[in-house]
């Protein structure tokens, strides 16, 4: 009695998976990622480059600059903070500006660089630090996720490691 | 220091133990998981053990302290001296790991049994007080960020003394965290688990290895 | 004694044509209505790719209700898919990115495809922080439709289906080697230490741990053999370098010397931590293989013939596959005694393996036509496209 129950109950789980298989590509796998994309997660800010805090509008262009990122104590980056020229095909043939990363009112650094024609060129940015808070650097050489200067498909997007004080390690 | 000021110092030092904790938890976990594991079943030695290894991290925790006060601030911020310690003490850390991982073989083991194999895995010594004193003052001294975030807060104060209660009430606020690592019983220990454990504890090792060796190589070579 | 089944043990017609093409019936259905799509995709090379995918996996299955075996069959697409998937990932890297490598650019702007490897160690750090250690994005992007949402939710719903038998119907890197394991004839390698299977789960253990403690998917910047064949982060420094000859190394040991020497899966069995992650949800699937003691004459082809070492002298004794058993179902087709059987948990073991196979089967198909069979689709359009 209680093997002919249990078989059942197998059969039943065996044909619920079969339902289940069915199900996958029309209601399940949506479910599960709506799920995911719905559980408050996000990619590490380390990755990501983190959230954008203000825009500064300048002549037919905007600068871009985002909450800075305070890695996890275990994480070996360092702090930064990351700022993007946008659009791609709004910008100068060179821009030399400073900026204010903190939103205090006071400029933070002063960037320059030449914006090439040719996608493919290298890019060389200055970074000149204006205070003790940032880091000044001057093209990069090893590049890491806190010092790094890039092209996006939106426009130019420079990481400015924060000084060491506000490093943990 | 007036009485208010050692009051809000200990709540600081043991709310900064708290709130560090899960970093320490993470940051330890690869050497404790792994040697808990191998550790024989039973809530008794385990908890023993785990105690043993607290200590020895207490230990690590004051003498550092002791350092961090005689150097004033400068050791977590002065580059050269924190690589060459953290390299060291990660290499270290890999040796203990190895050790408890690949034992000696022993001429009579079931791995020398077996004729042709790949690889021989020896038998592990019994891990005892002393291996858990071993790992407990290697990841004490092991220069984790929580670790330095109380290093150079008790730095800042008045006194020795002063500093050494300041990490005794760190270390505590940490300690709690390690709880859950005897849960780490509930799992049914059989020789699977343990030699699980163990290749897991020489990847590890192996880990530490490499990244203390290229600590140093690129300490030599850059410096 | 040939450790896989070489040759179908049992009688070429186990059944009727007329019976198998009804069984094969839903199966056809089902694949025209995952294909129908493609059928009317502007790009002929697409639209011809799924009519020889949907055709190839409709007549494996077919194969596989006439002659009552799975092993081979099933091992003729999961090779294909194996073999062909990097030649579809790498077209479609070339023609986004222009390389196979990914920059530190591309990462930080979401771009690396979300691989299911990852997902042992996302759990810890997305537990403590929400996090997720994998420079991807969460939703799908233009540059990024392989995003980390859609490719979670994708495997959680195979894995409710599968189970382990992820790794025999599902994992894209798995035939890679199953198919340079069935080059040989006879190994060379036979004996190998059992303990090997436990590495699996001891570099699970290690990567989980290193991961939460460094917060970073440590597998994938160090120790994945398929860098070598999908993604690679570019060399641009001696870590970068170092990383690469890793990929290297183990990929060509891994998945092309040792799997011709020893006619197993040896990247599956003695090393994915995925694979070992994977085995957990055994424990809830339905299906599983038997051996049933009654007919078992312990002959040790079953052992021999299983491609991961998932059955040992102690597991046969106790009627038993390990944990690690991907259902792929080498052991039932060379058992000549019928004795290793598809079981559903829950009803004796023996008399209803036919049924057992078969339920599981359609769901297992299903999934393999849906999922890989759109990878083969792509890989093989890419390849129409470069001979048309």
């Amino acid at each position: 009695m209680r093997k002919s129950f249990t078989a059942v109950l197998g059969y039943f789980a065996g044909g619920l998976t079969l339902l289940v298989a069915i199900l996958v590509p029309f209601v399940l796998m949506g479910f599960f990622s709506n799920a995911v994309a719905r559980a408050g997660l996000h990619v590490d800010e380390g990755y990501s480059g983190g959230v954008a805090a203000r825009t500064i509008a300048r002549d037919g262009y905007r600068i871009v600059v985002n909450q800075p990122v305070k890695p996890h104590l275990l994480q070996r980056m360092e702090p930064f903070v990351q700022v993007a020229w946008e659009p791609a095909s709004a910008l100068p043939a060179q821009i030399s500006e400073d900026v204010d990363l903190d939103g205090d009112g006071r400029p933070d650094v002063h960037l320059t660089f030449a914006v090439p024609a040719d996608a493919k060129e290298p890019l060389q940015v200055n970074v000149a630090s204006l205070n003790d808070n940032y880091q000044s650097f001057a093209g990069v050489e090893n590049e890491s996720y806190s010092r790094l200067v890039m092209r996006t498909d939106r426009g130019i997007m420079v990481r400015v490691p924060l000084s060491r004080k506000f490093s943990t390690r | 220091m007036n009485l208010p000021s050692i009051s809000a110092s200990v709540w600081e030092a043991l709310a900064l133990g708290l709130a560090t904790g899960p970093i320490c938890l993470a940051s330890c976990g690869p050497v404790v998981v792994p040697w808990m594991l191998i550790l024989p079943n039973g809530w008794r030695v385990r908890s023993h053990q785990l105690t043993v290894f607290l200590a020895a991290r207490l230990m690590g925790y004051l003498l550092f302290a002791c350092v961090a006060w005689w150097a004033g601030s400068a050791i977590p911020h002065a580059w050269s001296g924190r690589a060459w310690a953290f390299g060291c003490v990660q290499l270290l850390l890999a040796i203990a790991l190895l050790t408890y991982a690949i034992g000696w073989p022993k001429t009579r083991s079931c791995a020398a049994e077996s004729g042709r194999r790949l690889v021989q895995i020896g038998v592990a010594p019994q891990p005892g007080r002393t291996g858990a004193a071993t790992l407990g003052f290697l990841t004490g001294i092991n220069l984790c960020p929580p670790f330095l975030v109380a290093g150079v807060r008790a730095s800042q104060l008045g006194s020795l003394p002063a500093a050494l209660v300041f990490f005794v009430l760190f270390f505590a606020g940490t300690a709690v965290w390690f709880a859950p690592f005897l849960a780490l019983g509930f799992v049914q220990r059989n020789p699977a688990i343990a030699t699980v454990a163990r290749i897991a504890a020489a990847l590890l090792a192996c880990y530490y290895g490499f990244l203390g060796a290229s600590t140093l190589i690129a300490r030599i070579i850059y410096v | 004694m040939s450790s896989h089944p070489s040759t179908l043990e049992r009688p070429p017609a186990f059944r009727r044509i007329g019976k198998s093409i009804l069984l094969t019936l839903p199966i056809l259905l089902w694949s025209l209505l995952m294909f129908s799509r493609a059928f009317f995709q502007p790009r002929l090379d697409l639209r011809l790719a799924s009519v020889v995918v949907m055709l190839f996996m409709t007549a494996l299955f077919f194969l596989m209700m006439r002659t009552g075996t799975t092993y081979r069959w099933r091992r003729y697409f999961f090779v294909a898919l194996g073999l062909l998937f990097p030649v579809g990932f790498i077209a479609d890297l070339i023609a986004v990115r222009g390389t196979m490598s990914i920059p530190i650019e591309r990462m930080v702007s979401g771009d690396t495809p979300f691989c299911y490897m990852v997902i042992p160690m996302l759990v810890i750090p997305a537990a403590l922080t929400r996090s997720i250690i994998f420079p991807g994005s969460i939703l799908p992007t233009a540059s990024n439709p392989h995003s980390i949402a859609i490719m979670i939710g994708l495997w959680l719903a195979l894995t409710l289906v599968l189970g382990k038998a992820w790794c025999s119907y599902a994992c894209f890197f798995g035939g890679i080697e199953e198919g340079f394991a069935a080059v040989a004839k006879k190994p060379k390698i036979r004996r190998i230490d059992p303990r090997f299977r436990l590495v699996p789960w001891a570099i699970l253990l290690a990567i989980v741990l290193l991961s939460a403690a460094l917060f970073e998917p440590v597998y994938c910047m160090w120790l994945c053999p398929f860098k070598a064949v999908t993604e690679y982060p570019a060399v641009r420094s001696v870590q970068t370098a170092i990383q690469m000859v890793i990929f290297v190394v183990l990929f060509i040991g891994l998945v092309i010397v040792l799997p011709l020497l020893t006619k197993k899966r040896t990247q599956c069995a003695f090393f994915c931590p995925f694979g070992a992650f994977q085995s957990l949800f055994n424990k809830i699937n339905i299906f599983e293989i038997r051996i049933d003691r009654e007919k078992c004459i312990d002959c040790a082809a079953c052992r021999n013939a299983c491609p991961t070492m998932a059955i040992s002298k102690e597991s046969v004794q106790a009627g038993n596959t390990l944990l690690g058993c991907m259902k792929c179902g080498a052991c039932v087709d060379v058992c000549k005694n019928h004795a290793a059987v598809w079981h559903v948990k829950g009803t004796a073991v023996g008399p209803s393996s036919e049924r057992s196979r078969l339920l599981f089967l359609y769901g297992a198909w299903a999934m393999a036509t849906m999922f890989g069979g759109s990878v083969l689709a792509n890989s093989v359009s890419h390849l129409l496209h470069f001979a048309m």
